[in-house]
């Protein structure tokens, strides 16, 4: 286990030069100017040239490729081009809107899901199994976008149930916080609740035709324990996984949904640093971001081989 | 007309003021342009009364003077007797406003309307704005004087004024403060106060000796030059608000977060008085649409700005009240004079008279514009002269026009950036041209690849602005004087002049206008470039649109600037 972790890290390392060396070509590849962008279309060019001496973005690309990698792997991302603040606090309390977001999302997609996905296994081709099919596939049909919209109108600006808006007043106690992010955690949850559900439904289905369930029930155990003991474990692997990617996508920012809430997550963050050329700002987002994935992917492999000691981390053994 | 009491005003006013008295009274001056202009020039809000009264044919009636009181300077009069008495009773209360995220809030650097708004709460101006939001009014400086030239203005700034830390506010903090707006290149004092033209006579008194003359000098210290919020002396360029929250203003930045808002608490030491309300709480957006959503849904207040598109469902809300100030913000419409298919001025007037500017107005903006006659003196400049004739769209004209220059099937690309309204006016013109066998290619593009590549590329360097596209349109902002658009739009080799305009006669115009203080000769001199732009057509300008901001009803003694500042010092629950 500790050479895979040490062996995922490595290749972490790697990961995170090449998103980095891709981060800087895309904010580089269009022939734009960094003092122009931030001091906008109006501002003389004296100023412009004298910002773009101060930031450095004047200086040979190599070099501030260079910079920008030395940067990235010692964490000192400096200051943003564009609020001159220093980066990292900007993006952690970001982060920390998008974790609660995401987190709030994840924990009503989560169980219901799994459950839905296991009552329409256990009762597959019935009528059941058919509507629980057709709402996944409708729900990850539609884009939040359009969900969070309805919701807006439908239940803040008619019914007026909940906030429009995501950002709790400053200090505000968690019931109230859950009830600004209710809105938007159920956009989300609605599109991650097909995805889910339908995982959960074929790795289930796949399971219960397998010989050692067909044996566990030939065995006289209940249904319950066959469902427990050896159905879950074993079908809700693959579901692990899905779940590890949107927990990435999760936090990376749901942009659409973000906007429509006001919500300063990490979507908006990076949306306005790339309008802004605010590299630092955009860089350092996009490492963090990458971080998020490769933990959540790393939790997932794990988790997965404690579900299922059959899977091997340490190709080795 | 009361001689005695024009006497009484004639007998005190310097020069300049008493130009502008003259004008009025010989009629060459509206009574609106007079009381504009009046007021930028220092005359006092009973001066002006009395020159109005005594002008008006009911001049012994109290109700010219009365009127003046009520529709002129209202703010001037509750500045300076406020100073001792809240503006209103005090009805306790938060207004929540929705406000664009401000990229700064370096009073000094910012360049953004969202730091305009957030500054202007803790920090105050010389002017400030009147309650009208239109014209300037007394701030931190009580009144202000020119000498007969211009060259020399005499600031007298308000006494008692205490910092929100308790020290004294003195003639040594606005020396201070325009040194640092000098240092720095402050667009609207550029070329007009050089380092060291700011001196403190006394403690409350503050003489500015400028470059040249310059009748506008007051705007320039306004609110309508955002950056020139007046900090402390012991304030360090690049603080931002934030980090030293020492104003003079109405309110006291309590809470401030770059990404989410600022909440503001009652200063009760401000000169003004307490505040009715209690506070104000500042929450911030990236785009217009869920600032009116958030109105719909009793999150916030009042919108510090929105557009007719986004805020459409506003305009037939009962209990919104909608402040259009009407401004100088204007879409520049320009077409290459040097060479292309519109070098040929018969090609440039025949796309002029295609435009139909009512229809516009009303599609783009449910009537909240002003009509443009293809130059940049917008009406509300005292000096607009509004004899020069209006375009109107007239496409018979329009098609002997190109058939005269000997053009038949006239196609050209319509470069714009996708902003606001933009993109739905290029569609529009591009059907009102059709009409006269014009035909337009709408290219629609992100801002930053339309400024970089067709509004100014950086390249070629001179003359500025050669390698831009030979038809396009591009936004201004409102500006309190049209110094910047002339300037830098239209004057030969201006740094804006995608037009390449080069005209001789337009540039002696433009220099005859700067160089003018009274009233009659920047209006003489403003006629010349409204003729000369109308014919020339460099650039079609359709129309003048309202700066569009509101708040609910729950709320009065609200008022706002066209420049993002929207001011909550009197506001208090209905």
């Amino acid at each position: 286990m500790a050479r895979y972790i040490s062996r995922r890290l490595v290749l972490s390392l790697v990961t995170l030069w090449l998103l980095a060396t891709i981060v800087f070509i895309i904010a580089n590849v269009l022939p734009n100017d960094v003092g122009r962008t931030i001091l906008g279309p109006f501002a003389p060019q004296e100023s412009v040239d004298a910002l773009n001496q101060k930031l450095g973005t004047d200086r040979p690309l190599i070099v501030q490729y260079a910079d920008s990698m030395r940067r990235v792997f010692t964490f000192d991302y400096g200051d943003s081009y564009v609020t001159g603040q220093p980066v990292l606090p900007q993006l952690a309390a970001a982060m920390a809107r998008s974790a609660k977001l995401a987190g709030l999302a994840l924990f009503l997609t989560i169980p219901i899901a799994i459950a839905a996905g296991i009552f329409a296994a256990r009762r597959r081709d019935r009528l059941a199994d058919r509507g629980v099919v057709l709402l996944g596939v409708t729900s990850s049909s539609i884009p939040e976008f359009v969900t969070g919209t309805i919701l807006v109108v439908v239940v803040g600006v008619q019914l007026k149930l909940l906030p429009v808006l995501a950002t709790p007043p400053p200090n505000a106690d968690i019931p109230t916080q859950i009830r600004y992010l209710l809105m938007p955690a159920t956009a989300m949850a609605i599109v991650y609740f097909g995805y889910i559900a339908r995982m959960t439904r074929a790795g289930t289905i796949d399971v219960l035709q397998s010989d050692y369930t067909r044996t566990a029930t030939m065995k006289g155990l209940t249904t319950g324990q066959v469902m427990r003991k050896h159905v879950l474990r074993n079908a809700l692997i693959p579901t692990v996984a899905v779940i590890a990617v949107q927990v990435g996508y999760l936090f990376g920012g749901i942009i659409a949904v973000e906007k429509i809430f006001n919500y300063n997550g990490m979507g908006q963050t990076m949306l306005f640093a790339a309008q802004r050329k605010d590299i630092p700002m955009l860089t350092a987002g996009a490492i963090i971001i990458g971080i998020v994935y490769m933990l959540a992917t790393l939790a997932a492999d794990m988790t997965m081989a404690w579900m299922n000691p059959r899977i091997r981390l340490d190709t080795e053994h | 007309m009361d001689y005695r009491k024009l006497d009484e005003v004639r007998g005190s006013a310097v020069p300049l003021q008493l130009d502008t008295i003259e004008a009025f009274a010989a009629g060459r001056l509206s009574r609106r342009e007079f009381i504009q202009r009046a007021t930028v020039l220092g005359l006092s809000t009973g001066a002006i009364g009395m020159v109005i009264a005594a002008c008006s044919s009911s001049s012994s009636s109290p109700s010219a003077a009365a009127s003046v009181g009520a529709s002129t300077a209202p703010s001037a009069a509750a500045s300076v007797g406020a100073s001792t008495a809240p503006s209103a009773a005090a009805t306790g209360g938060v207004i929540r406003i929705a406000s664009q995220k401000p990229v700064s809030v370096d009073p000094v650097a910012m360049q953004d309307l969202g730091g305009y708004g957030i500054t202007a709460q803790s920090f105050e101006f010389l002017c400030t704005l009147d309650k009208g939001g239109s014209n300037i009014a007394p701030g931190l400086a009580l009144k202000w004087t020119p000498n007969s030239d211009g060259t020399v203005w005499t600031f007298d700034l308000r006494q008692n004024v205490k910092w929100h830390d308790g020290s004294p506010f003195t003639a040594d903090d606005v020396v201070a403060t325009m040194e640092r707006l000098v240092a720095a290149g402050n667009s609207g004092l550029k070329g007009v106060l050089g380092p060291g033209g700011a001196v403190a006579k006394d403690a409350n008194t503050v003489v500015f000796t400028l470059v040249g003359g310059n009748g506008n000098f007051p705007y320039l210290v306004s609110v309508f030059n955002a950056q020139t919020l007046i900090t402390p002396k012991a304030y360090v360029a690049g603080t931002t608000l934030d980090k030293v929250p020492a104003g003079t203003g109405a309110w006291k930045l309590k809470t401030y977060n770059a990404q989410t808002g600022a909440t503001f608490e009652r200063n009760p030491d401000w000169w003004g008085g307490p505040t009715p309300l209690d506070g104000t709480e500042f929450i911030f957006f990236d785009a217009t649409g869920p600032m009116v959503t958030a109105y719909q849904g009793a999150q916030v207040d009042a919108i510090v700005q929105f557009d007719v598109l986004s805020g459409a469902s506003l305009f037939n809300d009962p209990n919104f009240s909608i402040i259009a100030t009407e401004a100088a913000l204007h879409r520049q419409i320009w077409m290459r004079t040097d060479k292309g298919q519109f070098a040929d001025k018969r090609v440039r007037q025949a796309l002029a008279f295609t435009f139909d500017r009512p229809a516009l107005i009303q599609q783009l903006f449910k009537g909240k514009a002003q009509l443009g006659n293809d130059h940049v003196i917008w009406q509300g400049y005292p000096y607009f002269d509004s004899s020069v004739p209006q375009r109107a769209q007239d496409t018979a004209k329009a098609k002997q026009l190109l058939s005269d220059a000997g053009v038949s099937n006239l196609t050209a690309t319509l470069h714009c950036g996708q902003l606001l309204e933009i993109p739905d006016l290029a569609t529009l013109l591009k059907s009102q041209a059709a009409q006269a066998g014009i035909t337009l290619n709408v290219a629609v593009e992100s801002l930053d690849t339309f400024y970089g590549a067709q509004w100014c590329p950086a390249a070629p360097k001179d003359p500025p602005c050669s390698g831009a596209a030979e038809l396009g349109i591009v936004d201004y902002g409102h500006r309190a004087t049209p110094d910047v658009y002339l300037n830098a739009a239209l004057k030969s080799k201006g740094i804006w002049n995608s037009s390449q305009y080069n005209s001789p006669a337009f540039d002696a115009a433009f220099k005859e206008f700067q160089t003018s203080v009274g009233v009659d000769a920047q209006k003489a001199a403003c006629t010349k470039i409204e003729t000369i732009l109308n014919d020339d057509v460099p650039i079609g300008l359709p129309y003048f649109y309202n700066y569009l901001a509101g708040n609910s009803k729950k709320f009065t003694g609200v008022y706002s600037s066209a420049l993002g500042q929207m001011f909550f010092s009197a506001a208090a629950t209905a």
